[in-house]
C-alpha cells in the first residue's frame, strides 16, 4: 500500500491493497493522526483498490483511538471492491463515508 | 317421373298424374274404369307409405339410440374429465402452499422467514468476522508493544549485570585495601566481604532474571507467530459470501413470488374448465328433450300409420276389387331412394319398401360407425 500524508497531516491518502502487511504502517499512521490537532481526520479511498479483513480491522482500530479524543475518523471515496466490503459490513453505520 | 316432380335437392312438387298409376292391360275382362284405377293407385300409394312410416320410424327410433348412447357416453366422459379438473385444481393449490413455504419438523416456515432469518444470521456472521478481525489486529499491536518492553527489560539486565560485575570488582578492591591496612582494616574488610556476597546474590538473581526472561521471550515470539497466522486468515471472501447469498436468496424469492403467481393463474384456469365441463355435462342433457320429441313423432308416424290401414281395409271391404293394388311406381320409388345420400340407409329404406322387410344390418352398421368413429359424409 502507498501512503500520502496532506499538508497538515489530517488528511491521509491510500493506494493500492492495504491488507495485513501493513499493519506496522498503519500503526505510524494512526500516530500521525492522532497528532493531528483538527476535529475531523480524513482517509481518502480514491485509489485503494483492495481490502482485506484485517485492513478492516485496523481502520475500526483507527476508529476507537480517534474516538477517545471526541474527533471523527471520515472514510472518503471508497471504490470497487472496497465500497462493496463496506456495503456488506454496514461500514456505513460506524463511520462517516463520504461518496 | 309421373307423381313427383324434384325441384332442386329436397324440394317436390306435386303434378297433375298420380304417383301410381293402373295398368292399362291388367284387366282386359272388365272395361276401364278410371275410378278404380285411381282408387288402386291411391292404395298402392297408402300401403308404401305405411312402408315409408314404418322404415322411418325405424330409423328414428335407431338414430335416438344412437345419440342416447353417444350422449351417454360423452357425458360419462365429460364428467370424469370434470373430476379430473376438480382434483387437478387441488394439486395446483397445493404448489401454492409449496411454493410460499417448506415443511420442517412437520411445520410449515414461510420462504420469506427463511430468507429473513439467513439474512439476519450471515449479518451476524459478517459481524462477528469484524470484531475478530479488530481484536486480532488489537492483539496484533498489543504483543509488539510488550515485545517492545521485554526487549527494554533485556537492556536493563544487561546494565544490571555490568553495574553488578562493577561492584564485585569495587568489593574485590575494598578487601585487598584492608588487607594492607591491617588490624586498621578489619572492619572496612568485613563490610568489603558482605558487599562481595551481595554482589555474588545479585548475579544469580540476575541469571536467574534473564533465564525467566528468555522463556517469556520465547512465549511472547510464539504468540505474536501464531496470532499473526491468524490475522492474516483473509476472511474478504466469507464477507463477499454474504452478498452472493443475498443476491441468490431475493433471486429463490422473486421465483417464489413468480410461481406463486403462475400457480394463482393456473388455479383460475383450472376452475374455468371445470366450470366449462360442468357446463358441457349439463348441456349433453340435450338427448333426453331429443328423445322425448323424437317419441311424439314416432307415435304419430304411427297413429297415421294406423289410420292409413284402417282406411285401407275399409276400402277393400266396401270395394273387394281394389284389394289388388297396382304396382308401385318403381321410377317413383327409385327417385325417392335416390334422395338418401347415405348408401346404408338407401339399403335400408330399398329393403323395407320395396320387399317389405326390416333391413336386418342396420344396428350393426350403426354400431360399427360409432366404433370406428367413421362417418359417411354427406
Amino acid at each position: 500500500m502507498k501512503i500520502e500524508f496532506q499538508a497538515n497531516g489530517a488528511r491521509v491518502s491510500f493506494s493500492g491493497d492495504f491488507t495485513f502487511a501493513d499493519h506496522a504502517a498503519f500503526r505510524d499512521i494512526a500516530g500521525r493522526l492522532l497528532e493531528a490537532k483538527d476535529e475531523t481526520v480524513v482517509i481518502d479511498l480514491s485509489q485503494l483498490q483492495f481490502i482485506d479483513s484485517a485492513g478492516l480491522g485496523m481502520l475500526l482500530i483507527a476508529r476507537d483511538e480517534v474516538g477517545k479524543t471526541n474527533r471523527k475518523l471520515v472514510l472518503a471515496q471508497p471504490q470497487g471492491q472496497v465500497k462493496r466490503m463496506f456495503t456488506i459490513t454496514k461500514f456505513d453505520q460506524l463511520f462517516t463515508i463520504e461518496a | 317421373m309421373a307423381g313427383l316432380t324434384r325441384r332442386g335437392k329436397g324440394a317436390t312438387v306435386a303434378t297433375t298424374s298420380p304417383p301410381f298409376e293402373v295398368s292399362a292391360v291388367r284387366d282386359v275382362v272388365r272395361p276401364p274404369d278410371p275410378h278404380i284405377d285411381l282408387l288402386q293407385s291411391w292404395m298402392s300409394l297408402a300401403e308404401v307409405q305405411q312402408r315409408v312410416i314404418r322404415t322411418l320410424v325405424a330409423e328414428i327410433q335407431a338414430t335416438s339410440g344412437f345419440v342416447e348412447t353417444e350422449a351417454d357416453d360423452l357425458s360419462g366422459r365429460f364428467q370424469r374429465l370434470a373430476l379430473s379438473a376438480q382434483q387437478q385444481t387441488g394439486r395446483v393449490n397445493s404448489l401454492t402452499s409449496l411454493a410460499r413455504s417448506i415443511q420442517v419438523d412437520d411445520q410449515p416456515i414461510p420462504i420469506d422467514e427463511i430468507a429473513r432469518l439467513l439474512k439476519d444470521t450471515l449479518g451476524d456472521v459478517v459481524g462477528k468476522i469484524l470484531l475478530l478481525s479488530k481484536d486480532s489486529m488489537s492483539m496484533v499491536y498489543a504483543l509488539s508493544e510488550v515485545s517492545a518492553n521485554v526487549g527494554h527489560v533485556e537492556k536493563c539486565m544487561a546494565q544490571l549485570e555490568q553495574i553488578n560485575s562493577t561492584t564485585n570488582m569495587l568489593a574485590l578492591n575494598a578487601r585487598i585495601e584492608a588487607e594492607r591496612a591491617g588490624a586498621a582494616g578489619v572492619t572496612f574488610r568485613v563490610v568489603a566481604d558482605e558487599v562481595r556476597e551481595l554482589s555474588k546474590k545479585t548475579q544469580v538473581l540476575a541469571h536467574t532474571m534473564k533465564s525467566e526472561l528468555a522463556v517469556v521471550i520465547e512465549g511472547i515470539a510464539t504468540g505474536q507467530a501464531t496470532l499473526q497466522r491468524v490475522a492474516t486468515i483473509d476472511l474478504t471472501e466469507n464477507i463477499l459470501a454474504k452478498e452472493r447469498l443475498e443476491i441468490l436468496l431475493a433471486a429463490l424469492a422473486e421465483r417464489g413470488s413468480d410461481l406463486e403467481r403462475i400457480v394463482a393463474e393456473a388455479v383460475s384456469e383450472a376452475g374455468t374448465i371445470s366450470a366449462d365441463v360442468n357446463g358441457m355435462v349439463t348441456g349433453l342433457q340435450f338427448q333426453d328433450r331429443a328423445r322425448q320429441r323424437l317419441e311424439h313423432v314416432v307415435d304419430v308416424l304411427g297413429v297415421i300409420s294406423e289410420a292409413l290401414e284402417v282406411n285401407r281395409q275399409k276400402t277393400a271391404g266396401i270395394a273387394p276389387e281394389l284389394r289388388e293394388l297396382a304396382p308401385a311406381d318403381m321410377e317413383w320409388v327409385v327417385g325417392l331412394l335416390n334422395r338418401f345420400t347415405m348408401s346404408e340407409m338407401r339399403s335400408r329404406f330399398a329393403a323395407d319398401i320395396l320387399q317389405g322387410t326390416p333391413h336386418a344390418e342396420m344396428h350393426r352398421d350403426e354400431g360399427s360407425n360409432s366404433a370406428d368413429g367413421s362417418i359417411e359424409l354427406f
